[in-house]
């Protein structure tokens, strides 16, 4: 086996990083959860009270339901831009792309207040509704969970987007056009044959826009106007305010454990796909 | 144990460049160029520069340094990693009596700060009140004007959506205020009462405010059209009224992190001796209409501007003031009970 025997030398490649990572990154992370456990002795107390008063671990559930909303508004929203994107051409693409990617040059803070520019009461949207008559009064789009959905899906659309139109635009046209030469109608050929070769890069972008969405902190506490608490806003409080680091290590454990379970169980589903 | 070290000296990485300043503990005192100070930015830091940095550099050749924000958990993550980063430390009162129940912070030298005259809850054994704020009543000019927090609660008869802090230790005193509490008795909270008055204005509850530049953006964008509000940031707004009734009168304090260098410690008691005199404290309540703990303080405000200043008698009277110590005591209950109060909504 030639490659076991040149393993050593690309780990040495990837020996740097990978103890920098170790040492500044990993380690530190692992102590700050074993406070959890180790504080102020031996103890499950943490994650016992965590579990008895339940309600962080609502907030958590809060925020999974948030992710998964989220993550299908990315992915109904963000599948036709890519393909359309793909049928451009290449200088338009360009364009097309940067403009999906303009918005992460601006804070995440100012594209936030924006949102309530343009969905306050007295925004744009709502004075075009009133003017036009078909609202009596405005419409609440902000300070509930529709604003946080609002926000969240704005600013990780384009972290569906790149990768989904970056895979669509390795799709092979001939194979498509091998289907339509077969008899296939349009659609058939889209159903059977493109989306399963996008398939990939949809899962990949949504898993990304759905462990993204677990730490948002700013678009939450903008939007949602301290009505939808997620559990980034909470961790927040245990440990800048109330100074709770051991109740927070706790949460922070659950979540990651979380996250962790969600991504296991799509790489599964990935990888079953891909072999049947 | 061994666990514990090696977290410490993982965080006292994290801390880098404020490690930086350890080669000042090996210093003398004379030769001590600068201190450094946590605190909570904005005007309010631009006013501690104006009112007494300026005159403590000039009198002692002593820069300081500031940074902010202040949480509280930047001043455990000091104290644990045993990497003292800036002598002073400031801290709203609650933080200060959690801090102070924990030992995050250490005795001051008031013999060494030898104050001016002070009221007495600014000068405490491990701190030092530098600035009374309060968070009040204010609304639209074009709204029917409050009078206490019964009005505010009351929706029918002041009709307009509302904006209140989220912050539970806010928001309960003033639910129980609303609810005909008198303010001497308000301590113990009655938890259960204070959640059912809640209750009953939640529907009228626009935005639960996080930052303090919410409430008068809020009220000048007709999202709202009465708010509960920093007094510092709606005092002298166009179109926005407030009053000091029922106000909850609050102050921040100065302290010193445990393990503090003594030679920047002694520095800073000269620094906190700043605070205490009147002249600095007027011209900081220049920058931000939040004043000092002198009783002197009055006579030195700029008279036509009077009503905007939390301590000035007519308006401390009306006041509500807080129970740290209480809160230092009951506050995971409390706060369990808030983030359940606030799925529910």
């Amino acid at each position: 086996m030639a490659s076991t025997r040149r393993f050593p030398v690309e780990l040495g490649y990837v020996l740097p990083l990978l103890l920098l990572m170790l040492a500044m990154f990993i380690l530190p992370i692992v102590l700050m959860l074993a406070r959890s456990v180790t504080q102020p002795e031996w103890t499950i107390e943490h994650y016992r009270s965590l579990i008895e008063t339940s309600v962080y671990l609502r907030v958590l559930g809060r925020t999974l339901r948030i992710a998964v909303i989220t993550t299908i508004a990315c992915a109904v929203l963000g599948y036709p831009l890519a393909y359309w994107i793909r049928g451009l051409s290449p200088q338009r693409q360009v364009l097309a792309t940067a403009l999906v990617v303009l918005p992460f040059w601006i804070s995440i803070l100012v594209r936030s207040y924006a949102w309530i520019v343009v969905l306050g009461n007295a925004g744009v949207v709502n004075r075009i509704l009133l003017d036009l008559g078909l609202v009596g009064a405005p419409v609440a789009f902000l300070y509930n969970e529709l604003g946080v959905i609002i926000g969240t899906t704005n600013v990780l659309l384009p972290f569906l987007v790149l990768p989904l139109f970056a895979a669509m635009v390795r799709i092979d046209d001939r194979l498509l056009h091998a289907a339509e030469s077969l008899g296939a109608s349009r659609g058939t050929v889209f159903r059977r044959v493109f989306f399963p070769l996008s398939l990939p890069a949809l899962a990949a972008g949504s898993i990304l826009v759905f462990i993204l969405t677990f730490g948002f902190f700013i678009t939450p506490a903008i939007l949602g106007g301290g009505r939808v608490p997620m559990v980034a806003n909470a961790l927040d409080l245990l440990i800048n305010q109330f100074a709770r680091w051991e109740a927070a290590a706790a949460l922070s454990t659950v979540l990651l454990v979380v996250t962790l379970t969600c991504f296991a169980i799509s790489r599964w589903v990935g990888a079953r796909n891909a072999t049947s | 144990m061994t666990n514990r070290r090696t977290f410490m000296k993982a965080t006292a990485f994290a801390a880098l460049p404020g490690g930086l300043a350890l080669p000042g503990m090996a210093r003398a005192q004379s030769q001590l160029r600068e201190i450094r100070m946590v605190e909570a930015g904005g005007l309010s830091g631009d006013s501690i520069e104006a009112g007494y940095i300026r005159p403590f550099t000039a009198r002692t050749g002593i820069r300081v340094a500031r940074e902010n924000p202040n949480p509280l958990g930047k001043l455990r993550a000091m104290v644990e990693s045993r990497s003292i980063t800036a002598v002073l430390f400031e801290l709203g009162s609650l933080s200060m009596a959690i801090a102070d129940a924990a030992g995050l912070i250490e005795p001051l030298d008031w013999a060494a700060i030898n104050p001016d005259p002070m009221f007495d809850e600014a000068k405490l054994p491990n701190a030092f009140g530098y600035q009374y704020y309060s968070t009040l009543m204010a609304w639209r000019s074009d709204a029917k004007p409050p009078r206490s927090w019964a009005d505010f609660w009351d929706v029918q008869n002041f009709p307009g959506k509302r904006t209140l802090p989220d912050n539970v230790t806010l928001a309960l005193p003033m639910a129980l205020l609303a609810d005909g509490v008198a303010p001497a008795q308000l301590y113990p909270l009655d938890l259960n009462r204070a959640f059912r008055k809640l209750e009953r204005i939640k529907g009228s509850v626009s935005v639960w405010w996080g930052a303090g530049a919410q409430p008068p953006q809020l009220l000048k964008d007709n999202e709202v059209q009465y708010a509960a509000s920093y007094s510092g940031r709606v005092a002298g707004q166009a179109g926005i009224n407030m009053t000091y009734a029922q106000g909850l009168l609050d102050l921040s304090y100065f302290v010193v992190p445990k393990g503090a260098n003594p030679a920047e410690k002694a520095a800073a008691m000269g620094l906190l001796h700043e605070m205490s005199v009147a002249r600095n404290q007027a011209t900081a309540a220049e920058v931000i209409p939040y004043t000092g703990a002198s009783p002197a303080l009055e006579q030195l405000l700029p008279q036509a501007r009077l009503d905007e200043f939390p301590t000035t008698r007519s308006n401390k009277d009306v006041q509500v003031a807080g129970n740290p110590a209480w809160w230092a005591q009951n506050r995971d209950a409390a706060e369990r009970r808030w983030q359940e109060f606030k799925l529910g909504l």
